[in-house]
């Protein structure tokens, strides 16, 4: 175990701060940079074209959070990359690696809240095809993908199946979430395709989705990591120049220990953003990667809402200001702090994971 | 940056395992795990066993009989104590008083202390805190004037944890009583056996008799046990603090707590959800810190000693072993056993010593956000 960045992840650190920097407030469709830049590579194996796997996707996720970039990269990267791995599909890999083709994942049902089992959109045999009802909700960039890895139940159990975006039977309402993100509801009216848009059979859905979540999952953790380190050193130094009663803001000790609390948090959630990374690196057992997961993930949404809150606290009245960035940052943590599971539903499953542990492991002495 | 556990790491996780199974005595095992109070006589055995298996002092210079572990072993040796149901080892000779008298003591003096605190042959004590300087140290107002080639040492000190077992106390007084506050402190080292040293016990809300005061009364030390410089022994103090709070987040303590609150849910057959989510929530909130001690150790192996981060550790260690303290004592309910109420009220002071959690705060805000 190393902490500290070979000189190539310094280097794809250093380039992703650059671009995040540069591309700050600027809009448009990001994603033949980020194909150019060989970032659509993090994960895919070598013969697909790709490199590195867990910690480049920190490195890649934190700076895209730093420069609060909306981009489809946790989504159609990080989430769609990890279930096509899953799913042996090196040609759509390679692919996406290069950037010409682009997947999303929809898996969230209206009733479902954050559980990826709870599906009600059932896929039944058709000839030698399928055909798909149901609703899919709040997809993340499905308007720029061209294919949708969807979750549906079959008599023999949840599978995962490839959609053309544009199929017939297929209608997308498409909406901007509020922190700027590309957001659609999926409705699914008999949509049929052929046997080949199966690409995790029936019974093997749930588990590779769940692989998915959990890799974009860590992906949103290093995110929030970027958001928050930026949301802290703004109070910082907002307090350091705001002057009232003739003195700065900072030096008064209720708002110092504040932002000592929030340096705590933002050091809770930085180990937890690595830990995360660490257990995709390490956990091939599934029990395992998920409670870490989940650790990480209540961790991160814990410590991430206190700083946004604190942040706006602290800046006073120019915080709610649409104007001023910390509010924007706030607006992400806020939604990030959701996707993929809030906190509750993460500590729910860690503890009931836990409890799986001890009564399927025998007690070691 | 490289994530995953090499197969030495693991092989050494192994060995530091099977050793403490193998050489932990029973007895103790069996007071850690009840969280029954250990005696002096415990703790001297299990550090002798270290000792003779050369991991006593995990954190020291392999010159002086250290380790030469890395940051990610002493992680793993932690993780393995807390896991085998050893005890904590006394951290006032190893990890406290020890650093200093490496780093700024000389020869003579390393020869003469470093090997009894590795041994565990010398127990030791801290005389830091005054009746009249608490979170204000520096105020404090212990003299030890000089006179010839001794000192005489004068005043009082309190909150001294295990002075009752101690052979040597390391005292901060004041050698110059005309300068600023900061200045004009040494860092002394005496004999408990020194005439006119007395040890007073105090008891506290739990019952417990491990504090004492400890007064000083004309004693005369020699100007030789005076580590480093005159008058700067202010500087050595923070040195000694921000060693002793990495030690204080007291992660295998909690890991030990954690485990035993599961073994009262089980054996109560608790099924009540909201607690099993407490105790899967500060689960949660430990490991985030054990990772967050793991990067402070790693930076400090990589060559910088332990700065002010080692306040985080102060901070949320103390504060998620009194959750624990807590929730041990829910979940007991109705019939929290005296044991678990006595930990409780025992574990209030884990926010005030070494620093109040307060002045971690303050040490947080002006040292490292520089406000």
């Amino acid at each position: 175990m190393d902490f500290t960045l070979s000189a190539e992840q310094q280097l794809l650190k250093d380039s992703v701060a650059r671009f995040a920097t540069d591309r700050r407030n600027a809009h448009g469709d990001v994603w033949a940079s980020f194909a150019q830049l060989g970032w659509l590579a993090i994960g895919a194996p070598e013969g697909a074209g790709g490199f590195g796997g867990p910690v480049e996707t920190l490195l890649i996720a934190e700076q895209l959070g730093r420069g609060l970039i909306v981009s489809p990269y946790v989504a159609q990267a990080v989430f769609a990359g990890a279930i096509l791995r899953a799913c042996d599909r090196a040609d759509w890999l390679e692919a996406s690696v290069e950037g010409r083709r682009r997947f999303t994942v929809a898996y969230e049902e209206p009733h479902a809240r954050y559980d990826p089992s709870a599906v009600r959109t059932t896929a039944r045999r058709d000839g030698d095809g399928w055909v798909l009802y149901g609703s899919k909700v709040r997809v993340s960039d499905a308007s720029s993908a061209d294919t949708v890895l969807l979750s549906a139940r079959t008599g023999g159990g949840i599978a995962l199946f490839a959609l053309p975006a544009h199929a017939r039977g297929l209608t997308a309402a498409g909406y901007p979430s509020e922190d700027g993100y590309d957001v659609a509801d999926l409705h699914l009216d008999g949509v049929r395709v052929d046997d080949d848009a199966l690409v995790a059979p029936p019974g093997d859905g749930l588990e590779t989705l769940e692989y998915g979540i959990d890799n974009a999952t860590a992906a949103l953790c290093a995110e929030a990591l970027g958001l928050c380190a930026v949301m802290l050193e703004m109070t910082v130094d907002y307090t350091k120049t705001r002057t009232q009663f003739g003195v700065p803001l900072s030096s008064f000790q209720a708002l110092s220990h504040r932002m000592a609390e929030m340096y705590v948090e933002l050091e809770l959630l930085r180990s937890m953003a690595f830990y995360a990374a660490m257990t995709l690196e390490t956990e091939n057992d599934s029990f395992e990667r998920k409670r870490g997961i989940s650790a990480a993930k209540a961790q991160v949404a814990k410590s991430g809402r206190f700083i946004g809150q604190q942040a706006i606290q602290l800046h006073g009245g120019i915080g709610m200001s649409e104007e001023y960035d910390v509010g924007h940052y706030f607006k992400r943590m806020t939604l990030v702090e959701r996707i993929f599971g809030d906190r509750d539903y993460h500590v729910r499953r860690y503890a009931d994971l836990s409890r799986l542990t001890v009564l399927l492991e025998p007690v070691s002495v | 940056m490289d994530l995953t556990y090499s197969a030495a790491e693991r092989a050494f996780r192994s060995e530091v395992r099977d050793f403490i199974a193998t050489h932990l005595p029973s007895d103790i095992r069996a007071k850690v795990r009840g969280a029954l109070p250990l005696e002096k006589d415990d703790y001297a055995r299990w550090h002798r066993l270290l000792f003779e298996r050369g991991w006593a002092a995990p954190g020291w210079p392999v010159a002086h009989g250290g380790t030469g572990w890395n940051a990610i072993e002493r992680h793993i040796f932690l993780e393995e104590i807390a896991a085998g149901w050893a005890p904590r080892m006394l951290p006032f000779g190893l990890s406290m008083v020890a650093p200093v008298i490496i780093e700024f003591g000389n020869d003579a003096q390393r020869a003469r202390f470093l090997p009894p605190i590795l041994s565990g042959d010398e127990f030791w004590c801290q005389g830091y805190s005054e009746p009249g300087a608490g979170s204000d140290l520096a105020s404090l107002s212990t003299k030890a004037q000089r006179r010839g080639d001794v000192y005489v040492i004068e005043g009082t000190k309190t909150w001294i944890t295990a002075a009752q077992w101690a052979d040597w106390i390391f005292v901060l007084a004041r050698t110059d009583p005309g300068a600023k506050k900061q200045e004009g402190i040494s860092f002394i080292l005496v004999d408990m056996r020194s005439p006119g040293v007395s040890v007073r016990p105090i008891v506290t809300i739990d019952g417990g008799a491990e504090i004492n005061e400890v007064h000083f009364d004309n004693v005369e030390v020699p100007v030789a046990n005076r580590v480093g410089d005159e008058g700067a022994g202010w500087t050595y103090a923070k040195f000694l603090l921000e060693h002793e709070r990495t030690g204080t987040a007291g992660i295998s303590a909690c890991r030990q707590i954690l485990e035993q609150i599961d073994e009262l849910r089980e054996r109560e057959s608790m099924t009540d959800r909201r607690l099993s989510e407490r105790i899967a929530e500060i689960d949660i909130e430990l490991t985030a810190l054990a990772f967050t001690e793991l990067r402070v150790l790693a930076a400090e192996s990589a060559g910088t000693r332990p700065g002010p981060e080692s306040s985080i550790l102060k901070l949320r260690g103390t504060e998620i072993q009194q959750a624990l303290t807590e929730l041990l004592l829910d979940a007991g309910g109705p019939y929290a056993s005296a044991s678990n109420t006595r930990r409780y009220y025992n574990f209030r002071k884990a926010s005030i010593y070494a620093g109040s959690n307060e002045i971690q705060k303050n040490i947080i805000a002006k040292r490292i956000l520089k406000v």
